[in-house]
């Protein structure tokens, strides 16, 4: 599921026969094939999954002190009673038709439960991912031409050590500095709550602060490192010193000359960490309280809310495909010599 | 027997749901039944107690004298929530649902902050001389939110739509004849019992929190209650949002705030922090281990609740089908020192017998004491020296796993193994909860005869120490046939005799319950009750 063999493997041979075939086109179509059976593979493997749950939604509905004829009442309406295999069916076919069904936990509709969080998850990772990769790139960057000098040294050092942190230790850090035990400036906590309802979280970015930056300080490092040795590896090269040699100004020679090869592997990188950030958010929406797709995954495994989770799971699953097949079209774009058909 | 255990172990399963303690079912169910009392009859008491917050230990804010003032918004970052809440006033199912359901509802009668019964929306409730039929009088001039006025066509309709469709407030009620409820007039109503039951206004306090009254038509998707906060907004596991009722009819004390905000906290980590960064003016149900952080911030109320965390043997099964084995090992327990290692010295030492501070609970019963060398000599009567037994715990609320470790330790001075198997409480309520060997369970605050019912008689839907002793039930049926309080309490004093003697349960200790609110939150009293936070007596709390 990673993003590296296919182009290079595959490209020749399948080149060779379908000559005309775009390569960029080709990658997205075959890799998009996958994905949808990868999906209902996995479409398959939670619903097993939910299965071996122990009780069910009719008991978690209900509560400890219901009737067993209540329960085998809510077991009918729920259509727990079926065979598994033809609950699978009954949910899959919904799924295929746009009908995500309703939570067993609260009746409402799962869409209606589950959009919201989405946008809210987006935001997240969407800035977590920007904010992460800009300052990966522009501070390995730095540290590369700064190669052994003491930036250098402390930046990759911390790196290291950041590195080694879970997101949720990063997370509780965060709080205790800005939150509660050293300064008192940011939210400790991001539920977006406000007297009216739930707010979007552009409407008070002030709790955005911390989520992302736990997400950041968890990306940067991996960003950083790889950008400091793919600019060290081109700053070395041949057509580099060339450049120099032909007197371009070092500005130029490394946004020109050096970013454009260094950027590939870094694209890569970048993916990865987009990916890793789909599952990192539900321990750091968990710390923070912040209404995420991470935050529901945990409450509808608690409630057995099986249509809840099934769909969020689905969610995270299409997005880790889709980045994957995101990330080997960027890497392709950026390395033209396998852009090309040959 | 088995079927009805069964049953109820199989509907407990939902509780599995919960990422804590408070998502257990059973033990909601008894928070529930402490809980609906405060709600009601909390006003009097607190205006009683004045306005300024008199915590029982630690820090008490010496700003909170002054007159209450109305307006702000109160900010309430609870634990025990799930997807599934609700602000049905008769499905709550945990802590989070308790806390809006007593926002939003009265019942008939509730608790006051000693854990006595307190009349809500009804003025009396009486009996006939036989205890089949009890008439009551409703409060005059009390309007829902919505405006329309309280009448015995609500409460029919209330209690009805309880037992139509089994909520948890229904087994206060099963000996009701609810198809023969009726309105006498407006303010009127006439309850006929299947059978004596002179217990129903304790059954009714012990379920209060499932027990509100709602108009004839109610809609749960616009929640309509008499309670002191109008329904505003909510979304299951998140938030939900009130606004203050200007119209309650029990003015003596609040409510106060403009704007009462419940948050839900997946844990206590995010829920102190939420505290200490001032996002939370209140916090409920936190450990001893939380404590410096919040009163840092803020300040601890603590609470000498008296729900229970009872050690649960069956008495069916070997090795404590021998009363001498339950015996020596309720002489294993170091009380004191239980309390020590678990609440740092919070809550109360237990004797064995439940429900302390009902007035029908006997305290004559001398205090029992760790004694190994008279557990050792029964141990060796009952032929079970170098006994060794599995104790399952879980973390089903504060305290018990760290108590079932202190009791294993202790155990080991008697020559008892004890291990531990900790499981989680997702399946600790599952399909084995009420056959554990050897276990514990987790107990809101209920008066006497209402807690035998649901745990030590053959029918009682928890009776997790399979307790079955005819003589026990002889008198239990005799009890709640008894009107006179001073003839019942006898036969009650008889039944907790037996329980203390021969019984099941080892109850080393009543938890305390642990809350948290900021230095600016004025009114917030502990109660008795076992709910936190004054059995979430929101309509008492006012902002400095």
């Amino acid at each position: 599921m990673t993003a590296e063999a296919p182009p290079t493997a595959r490209a020749p041979a399948e080149a060779s026969a379908e000559s005309r075939r775009h390569p960029i086109a080709w990658l997205i179509w075959t890799r998009t094939a996958l994905g949808l059976v990868t999906l209902f593979v996995v479409s398959i493997l939670i619903f097993a999954a939910t299965q071996l749950l122990p009780g069910n939604a009719a008991t978690a509905v209900l509560g400890h002190n219901a009737s067993a004829s209540a329960v085998r009442t809510m077991e009918l309406r729920l259509g727990l009673n079926k065979p598994a295999a033809t609950q699978y069916w009954d949910w899959l076919s919904g799924v295929l038709q746009g009908r995500l069904g309703t939570s067993l936990a609260n009746g409402q509709s799962v869409w209606s439960l589950v959009g919201p969080r989405l946008l809210n998850s987006l935001v997240l990772v969407v800035l977590a991912g920007l904010i992460g990769s800009v300052l990966g790139v522009g501070l390995g960057m730095f540290a590369a031409i700064r190669r052994d000098k003491p930036a250098d040294h402390a930046l990759s050092v911390s790196a290291l050590a950041v590195t080694s942190l879970p997101e949720f230790v990063v997370a509780i850090f965060l709080v205790i500095i800005f939150s509660t035990v050293l300064f008192h400036v940011l939210p400790g906590v991001s539920p977006l709550e406000s007297t009216s309802g739930a707010l979007k979280p552009w409407q008070d970015p002030k709790e955005l602060v911390l989520p992302v930056a736990a997400l950041v300080v968890v990306i940067v490092p991996y960003i950083f490192r790889m950008m400091r040795a793919a600019t060290i590896e081109a700053m070395e090269s041949d057509y580099v010193e060339m450049a120099r040699l032909n007197g371009l100004s070092p500005v130029r020679v490394l946004l020109r000359h050096a970013l454009p090869n260094a950027i590939a592997p870094t694209v890569q990188v970048i993916g990865l960490n987009l990916l890793y950030l789909a599952g990192g958010i539900v321990l750091v929406e968990f710390v923070f309280d912040y209404p995420g797709i991470g935050q529901g995954l945990v409450n509808a495994v608690a409630d057995r809310d099986i249509p809840q989770i099934q769909f969020i799971v689905l969610v995270l699953a299409a997005f880790y495909i889709a980045m994957n097949i995101v990330t080997d079209v960027v890497a392709l774009m950026v390395t033209p010599r396998r852009r090309v058909a040959r | 027997m088995a079927d009805d255990l069964d049953r109820a172990a199989g509907s407990h399963a939902r509780h599995g749901a919960g990422t804590g303690p408070h998502s257990l079912g059973r033990r909601d169910f008894l928070r529930y039944t402490g809980m609906g009392a405060v709600a009601v009859g909390g006003a009097t008491a607190l205006a009683a107690c004045g306005s300024s917050s008199t915590p029982s230990s630690t820090s008490s804010s010496p700003a909170a004298a002054g007159k209450p003032k109305k307006g702000g918004t109160l900010h309430a970052g609870l634990t025990g929530g799930t997807g599934s809440d609700t602000v049905d006033a008769h499905r709550g199912v945990d802590n989070v649902d308790f806390a809006r359901i007593i926002a939003l509802y009265d019942p008939l009668i509730g608790y006051d902050l000693k854990a006595q019964n307190k009349l809500a929306l009804a003025e009396s409730i009486t009996p006939n001389a036989k205890a089949t039929v009890w008439t009551v009088r409703l409060r005059p001039g009390v309007t829902f939110h919505n405006g329309k006025p309280l009448t015995a066509e609500d409460v029919i309709y209330s209690l009805t739509r309880i037992v139509k469709n089994n909520y948890g407030g229904a087994s206060s009620l099963a000996s009701v004849d609810v198809k023969n409820l009726k309105a006498l007039d407006s303010l009127t109503v006439e309850i006929p019992c299947l059978t004596p039951y002179a217990t129903l206004p304790d059954a009714m306090t012990g379920y209060y929190y499932y027990m509100g009254i709602v108009p004839v038509g109610y809609d749960p998707t616009h929640p309509v209650g008499t309670g002191p906060f109008k329904f505003q907004s909510f979304t299951p596991g998140q938030q939900s949002t009130f606004v203050r009722n200007d119209h309650y009819w029990d003015t003596s004390d609040g409510p106060y705030v403009d704007t009462l905000v419940i948050t839900d906290y997946p844990d206590e980590t995010s829920q102190v922090n939420a505290f200490v960064s001032g996002q939370a003016d209140l916090v409920n149900l936190l450990s001893a281990t939380s404590i410096p952080q919040v009163q840092a911030a803020g300040n601890i109320l603590t609470a000498d609740g008296g729900g229970m965390t009872p050690f649960t043997m069956r008495v069916d099964q070997p090795p404590f089908t021998d009363p001498r084995v339950r015996q020596a090992f309720r002489l294993i327990c170091d009380r004191p020192q239980m309390t020590d290692l678990v609440f740092g010295g919070r809550g109360t030492i237990g004797n064995d017998v439940f429900s302390p501070f009902d007035p029908e609970f006997d305290h004559s019963i001398p205090q029992r004491t760790q004694d190994i060398a008279q557990a050792k000599s029964l141990l060796k009567a009952a032929g079970q020296e170098s006994l060794t037994v599995q104790l399952v715990t879980a973390d089903i609320a504060q305290g018990t796993i760290r108590v079932a470790q202190v009791f294993a330790q202790q155990a080991a001075a008697a020559g008892v193994t004890v291990n531990l198997r900790q499981v989680t409480s997702t399946e600790f309520y599952g399909n084995n909860y009420l056959k554990w060997n050897f276990a514990q369970d987790y107990w809101y605050y209920s008066k006497y005869l209402p807690q035998v019912a649901q745990a030590t008689l053959p029918n009682s839907p928890f009776n997790e120490t399979h307790w079955d002793n005819p003589a026990y039930n002889k008198l239990y049926n005799q009890a709640i046939a008894t009107v006179d309080p001073t003839a019942r309490t006898a036969i009650a004093h008889e039944l907790q005799a037996i329980d203390h003697s021969i019984g099941g349960y080892i109850i080393p200790y009543f938890p305390p319950t642990i809350d948290g609110y900021a230095k600016k939150v004025n009114g917030v009293v502990p109660t008795s009750v076992g709910l936190s936070l004054g059995a979430y007596n929101f309509k008492a709390m006012w902002l400095a």
